[in-house]
């Protein structure tokens, strides 16, 4: 197989882990218009917790189910007892609360779990296919890896084109105050959108961990992919997060490939600064302006 | 059916409603009328929950809205129209309409009203699946007041429903308020900077100025003082 697949493969299979993250970051920015830099902590915690039950039960779909439910919880209970005391004032109040969220967790988390670094388990193997004689880039784990985040991308564009719900939801990102009038209890839809996006964000910890293995700040660099793929799209379209997490899986997979992975990062950065002098706005804006 | 007692408002120190009291009986049109800057909408956006007031009480059937919500208010039947129609310019016309009915979790009867305004309002309909922002200033109108219906409102609280209109467009507003009236039975307070289209169908008229009540008449008295309409609505 052809280096340039393999590393389009690879590229890929990264890049739905960052699309998972930034689907996080842009459902919250959607609901309530703050970036949530705590993203990666808390989806950092979510496995902690995961492994913990993996360890007790012996079963990795239950690790799997908890750090899901965990990350439902969290978000609800971030938004409702610490975001919403700070959303009326300054945006950069909410901004600096998440940071410190950040902060508070990954000093928490090793206290309880310990600091040392983990391996995490995977459900299926993260070795190369074999079908016949030629290998495939791709992991079963990759493939698994591929098929969730998509599976959760189309539950959520089903949820918010097609459900009544989901038309309350995008009400109540687009015009607030007229949801209000509307009937639509917008409050609880905030804290809903914040715990659909840690849930999210839970997922992306528990695919990224097999390979980066489980520390207190595993997900720092996750994060800064996954904020730049949000912000690529736009940060307020969840196509805009796939395509944006494509988009850098691909690039840190070329870049680390061609010209070696010391260049990563910066390449990733170089590629941001590009694309936003030309499209400031990001890739998948609306051309309506929002919030007039 | 709804009593506004006593109501004060102050934005930042700065008084925007001082003291105003309002009767508005069951099947009636109210009308606000005053200068710019007298408070008319800020009284609208009190009742409908949005502004918090200083002093003073809401009560609509005998129930305190004071304290509740907005969208606890638009559950009690009471639904503000405000100024530009408040329309979600993202979402479709017919989503726009849908979403007013929601609370209800009745979808029998959500295709019911939605047939209904469709029906009212047959420019809608030919467009139910275009994204509001799509409209004329007179189907956003229509779409607005066909928003509120959807909720099936009894009371309906209207922020300049003419502003920016054609005049024609103004009259067909009009004939449409005082048909809800009388078939729905809706009662409706207008607020208007159009003074004299307001008073062409409505019972009674509310003079701000500077956020205090000067006046209270019947609407047909109310035209003919010329001293009142000279100092307050110019002209």
């Amino acid at each position: 197989m052809s280096y340039f697949v393999v590393l389009t493969l690879t590229g890929v299979a990264a890049g739905m882990i960052y699309s998972a993250l930034a689907l996080a970051l842009v459902l919250i920015w959607r609901a309530t218009r703050v970036v949530n830099f705590s993203q990666g902590a808390m989806a950092m915690t979510t496995t902690y917790i995961a492994l913990a039950v993996i360890q007790a039960t012996g079963n990795y779909w239950f690790g799997f189910i908890a750090a899901l439910a965990a990350g439902l919880v969290m978000g609800a209970v971030a938004e409702r007892a610490i975001v919403r005391w700070v959303e009326k004032g300054p945006p950069l109040n909410a901004v600096i609360v998440t940071l410190g969220l950040l902060l508070v967790l990954e000093a928490v988390v090793p206290m309880i779990g310990g600091a040392q670094i983990r391996a995490f388990p995977a459900p299926f193997s993260i070795a190369a296919t074999a079908v016949g004689s030629t290998f495939i880039a791709l992991s079963p784990f990759n493939i698994f890896t591929i098929a969730v985040v998509l599976l959760v991308m189309v539950a959520l564009l089903v949820l918010f084109r097609f459900t009544s719900l989901g038309l309350r939801m995008r009400a109540a990102a687009f015009a607030p105050e007229i949801a209000r009038l509307l009937g639509v209890r917008v409050g609880r839809l905030l804290t809903f959108g914040w715990s659909l996006a840690t849930m999210a964000g839970a997922l992306a910890g528990l695919l990224v961990a097999p390979t980066l293995l489980l520390y207190p700040n595993n997900m720092d660099a996750v994060l800064v992919y996954g904020f730049t793929a949000a912000v690529l799209g736009g940060l307020d379209s969840p196509v805009g997060a796939l395509v944006g997490g494509l988009s850098i899986g691909l690039a840190l997979s070329y870049i680390g490939g061609y010209f070696g992975g010391d260049l990563e990062t910066a390449g990733v950065l170089v590629i941001l600064i590009a694309i936003l002098m030309i499209w400031p706005k990001g890739l998948f804006v609306h051309a309506a302006e929002r919030r007039v | 059916m709804l009593e506004v007692e006593d109501l004060s408002v102050a934005y930042g120190g700065v008084a925007a409603l001082d003291g105003v009291s309002l009767r508005i009986p069951n099947n009636g049109i109210t009308a606000v009328l005053g200068p710019n800057g007298a408070g008319k909408s800020t009284l609208l956006r009190t009742i409908a929950g949005l502004v918090r007031p200083r002093a003073g009480r809401v009560l609509y059937r005998d129930r305190l809205l004071t304290g509740m919500s907005p969208e606890a208010i638009v559950r009690a039947g009471v639904s503000l129209v405000p100024e530009g129609g408040g329309i979600i310019r993202e979402l479709t016309v017919e989503e726009n309409l849908r979403l007013a009915h929601l609370w209800r979790r009745d979808p029998a009867d959500l295709r019911k009203a939605l047939d209904e305004v469709m029906a009212l309002f047959p420019p809608l309909a030919a467009r139910r699946h275009l994204p509001a922002h799509s409209l004329s200033g007179g189907e956003r109108q229509m779409l607005a007041v066909g928003r509120a219906l959807m909720s099936r409102a009894e009371l309906l609280l209207l922020d300049e429903p003419s502003l920016g209109l054609a005049p024609k467009l103004v009259s067909l507003i009009m004939r449409t308020v005082r048909d809800l009236r009388a078939t729905r039975g809706v009662s409706v307070l207008l607020v208007e900077q159009n003074a004299r289209s307001a008073l062409s169908i409505a019972d009674e008229a509310l003079l701000l100025s500077s956020g205090r009540a000067v006046a209270w008449r019947r609407a047909g008295e109310l035209v003919h003082e010329e001293e009142l309409w000279h100092a307050y609505l110019g002209y």
